[in-house]
């Protein structure tokens, strides 16, 4: 399978440790790839680089092959973007918006705008000024989809939108997914790039924490689990049981956490009689949040 | 609100006024001298000439008293005409401070932290009324010193009074500008507005003035209440009570707005439209002109362009009308010699070259001057990153920008030069069409000087181009105009750009000049092409 994006050692420093560093990455083509991190954590800064809009101060990027920096315009061709804030374009309607960024793209594909602006039941006739945070949102991924792109570089696509149209968004997603088409999103919401992407990469600090695929993020999932006794609580041998950890007695109660499968538990729990016994998933926030307390 | 950030909104106003101010009061208080003659015969002869062309102007200005005095040239030339400058940047401040600030969500976000309505609007009163003493004072200031230089000091608590008068001028008008932009939606329509009640306002006083019975509407005008007072000329006086009243105009209106603020929705006027039942769109624009470039800013920015055209078509006809009149003046005031800076010819025609292209070289190096403003402006709002995330390169949206202002340039170039042929030989003025052609191409290059330099510093600090380039086009300016006077060498009048241009409807082409201007345009785009590749946009 061929890259689409490469990052090899892609830095750009703002100083006092703000920015961007060594970024390794590649995403292969037809590939929906989430860029998960908190804020300022350098999504929105490795963005820009993709899109050539900042140059980096070290390593490079290519997408298809192209410089991002050397071969800007060809990228663009093959690129949609929506960015992490969309531009202000006062009185202009947002039809207007549309003819005069596909003008600059050197076609427009009504049929698609119409078909976009229609599931996301965007009004175009408004003046971009008269919209509402989720209505501007909307008409940005419009501009990102219109032309049917190889790539599409979204920042944090469904901020201001209601649940219904980020099921829209999941839905066409997973259409253009189907088509071939690569989406590099980046997110702070877990649950929304578990509902999109088959990858993510996890960035703190500007230095990409983890790279990996979403069965393995599954795979790192745990469990919660909360016991209750009616006698004696067996603490020593579920301490000493495999893949328990954080064991804590409160009473009769004992919660601890479970990786991997329960046998281990169950075993020490033997002989023993349980009043009671709830074993929750976290969710991927949780896991998320787990990765940072590191 | 922190001070800073109000300072960083009302940056440009203050910027402009503090220059416009200080200069203009300056170069008229004390070169009087050098314009007046120096012997007191010299100076009684002047004022007589500027009475008589007082009487031409009153419709325009209050009627001259003591011009033969630097004070009173300073407060017919200066003073009257700051009524208009200072009105008109009181009512553009507070309707940039309700409805621009409003659209960018400004007004919310200082709302959503507990702060009053009221209170909101009595901070930024509050700011706009310090600031707006700093720069009157600063005005009187400058006027005070160059009545000193010229060698007749003018009295102090004379120069008090008036910039009193003129702050209770721009904070009435700062207060009905409030009350205006409350009514409606949008800044246009506040700006339309607000204008419209200040030209009603200076009609209502200026015909009462021209006239020989004072209309009994004429009292309502802030101008009127303004021009009760001229305190700087030698026997002149400060009227407390129209002063009083005016600042009395200033907090009814700041009332009324503060009263129309609370009751009005955010985003929209208090005067609403009832609501259109349009059917919802989903098609892009049909319109052909937005998907060529070029064609695509300027239909954009159609209504702007349009107000330029009409304005430097207006101002080239008031200036033929007014050239006789004007030729009169300088015949009887030998003194104004150096004005013409020794050109041969007809001097109606003299007249015409130098009033008029001094004017349309001013307005199109204003119109560079807020069209980088506007590059600046792209780069911070996100459109620069728009236009970039689609396959353009930068140095196509440099070339694209650089031809749109060339374009526009052109029009209102070339309406105002049709309009002075039509109207010239009405006038009896002989114009050279030929002479005036070249004259008025000559504007483009000039145009994209300053336009090149904005491009220049709006690629490399866009935070700081307008600053720069302001302070670029308003020493040019003074260098222009104060070399004759003062006798500058040849080679500091030609650091001005103004000067590069020459004076083409009576000279041949300053060809030295117009390389010049050419080399610094190709230079300058150059450079501004290099620099935009390599900077970081909105970074």
């Amino acid at each position: 399978m061929t890259s689409a994006i490469v990052m090899h050692g892609l830095t750009k420093d703002y100083g006092a440790d703000h920015g961007l560093f060594d970024l390794d990455l590649e995403v292969a083509e037809g590939e929906v790839f989430g860029f998960l991190g908190p804020n300022g954590a350098g999504k929105t800064t490795t963005i820009r680089l993709l899109m050539g809009v900042i140059h980096a101060s070290a390593g490079s990027a290519t997408i298809f092959g192209l410089d991002c920096d050397r071969d800007s315009v060809a990228v663009k061709r093959e690129v949609g973007y929506l960015p992490g804030e969309l531009a202000q374009f006062g009185g202009m309607r947002g039809s207007e918006v549309v003819t005069y960024l596909g003008g600059m793209r050197g076609g427009i594909d009504t049929a698609r705008v119409k078909e976009l602006s229609e599931r996301l039941e965007l009004d175009l006739g408004r003046r971009f000024r008269e919209y509402s945070r989720g209505n501007k949102q909307k008409l940005g991924l419009v501009l990102a989809f219109m032309h049917r792109p190889r790539l599409l570089i979204l920042d944090e696509p469904t901020g201001g939108l209601d649940p219904l149209n980020q099921q829209t968004f999941h839905q066409l997603v997973g259409e253009v997914k189907v088509s071939g088409t690569t989406v590099f999103l980046s997110s702070h919401v877990l649950s929304e790039v578990e509902e999109t992407c088959s990858r993510v990469g996890i960035i703190r600090g500007g230095r990409l924490v983890s790279d990996m695929t979403m069965d393995k993020v599954h795979e790192l999932r745990f469990h919660e689990v909360t016991v209750e006794f009616s006698g004696d609580v067996p603490a020593a041998a579920v301490r000493a049981a495999a893949g328990v950890e954080d064991v804590a007695v409160d009473g009769a109660r004992l919660t601890c956490t479970v990786h991997g499968g329960f046998d281990g538990l169950l075993a020490a729990l033997s002989g023993h009689t349980v009043v009671d016994m709830v074993s929750r998933e976290p969710s991927l926030e949780s896991l998320f949040l787990s990765y940072y307390k590191q | 609100m922190s001070p800073r950030l109000l300072l960083r909104l009302h940056r440009i106003g203050l910027i402009a006024m503090a220059y416009f101010g200080i200069f203009y009061v300056l170069v008229n208080s004390a070169a009087f001298p050098l314009i007046a003659g120096k012997t007191r015969a010299a100076q009684e002869a002047f004022g007589h000439s500027v009475t008589v062309l007082g009487a031409t102007f009153s419709w325009l200005l209050p009627l001259p008293i003591r011009p033969d005095t630097a004070a009173g040239y300073l407060q017919w030339r200066g003073y009257g005409f700051f009524a208009i400058i200072f009105a008109a940047w009181g009512v553009f401040s507070a309707c940039g401070a309700v409805r621009r600030d409003e659209d960018r969500g400004l007004v919310e976000s200082w709302l959503s932290t507990g702060v009053s309505r009221l209170r909101l609007l009595a901070t930024r009163s509050m700011f706009f009324a310090v600031v707006s003493a700093g720069i009157v004072a600063l005005t009187g200031g400058a006027g005070w010193l160059g009545c000193l230089i010229a060698g007749t000091p003018a009295d102090v608590a004379g120069l008090v009074g008036e910039s009193a008068a003129l702050w209770a001028l721009t904070l009435a008008c700062f207060g009905l500008g409030l009350l205006v932009a409350q009514l409606v939606g949008e800044f246009r329509a506040a700006a339309a507005a607000g204008s419209a009640l200040l030209v009603l306002m200076f009609l209502l006083d200026s015909i009462g003035r021209s006239s020989v019975h004072r209309g009994p509407l004429s009292g309502i005008s802030v101008f009127f209440l303004f021009n009760q007072s001229n305190a700087v000329a030698p026997g002149g006086s400060f009227d407390p009570t129209a002063t009083l009243l005016l600042f009395v105009v200033g907090a009814v209106a700041t009332a009324a707005a503060g009263a129309a603020f609370v009751r009005r929705d955010l985003g929209s006027g208090l005067v609403r439209q009832p609501p259109r039942r349009a059917t919802e769109v989903h098609d892009p624009s049909s319109n052909p002109l937005l998907r060529v470039p070029v064609a695509r800013g300027l239909w954009i920015r159609r209504a702007g362009t349009l107000a330029w055209t009409v304005g430097m078509g207006v101002l080239a006809a008031a200036v033929v009308l007014l050239v006789n009149t004007t030729a009169t003046f300088f015949a009887t005031t030998p003194s104004l010699s150096p004005y013409l800076r020794g050109l041969a010819g007809d001097v109606h025609t003299v007249l015409l070259a130098l009033i008029w292209l001094s004017f349309a070289q001013a307005l199109v190096a204003i119109l560079s001057i807020t069209t980088v403003s506007r590059w600046s402006a792209d780069d911070s709002s996100g459109v620069l990153e728009m236009q970039l995330a689609e396959p353009l390169p930068r140095w196509g949206v440099l070339v694209e920008r650089a031809t749109e202002l060339t374009v526009t340039v052109t029009v209102m170039s070339f309406v105002a030069m049709a309009v002075i042929l039509a109207l010239a030989p009405a006038e009896g003025i002989g114009v050279d069409a030929g002479k005036l052609l070249i004259a008025t191409a000559l504007l483009i290059p000039f145009a994209l000087t300053f336009a090149a330099v904005g491009a220049l510093l709006a690629g490399w600090r866009p935070r700081v181009a307008v600053v720069v380039l302001s302070t670029v086009g308003v020493i040019s300016y003074l260098v222009f105009e104060l070399g004759p006077l003062f006798k500058w060498p040849k080679w500091a009048d030609n650091l001005s750009v103004f000067q590069l241009y020459g004076t083409p409807l009576i000279t041949p082409v300053f060809v030295g000049g117009l390389i010049a201007m050419l080399a610094i345009v190709v230079v300058g785009f150059g450079s501004a092409g290099v620099a935009l590749a390599r900077r970081d946009v909105a970074a």
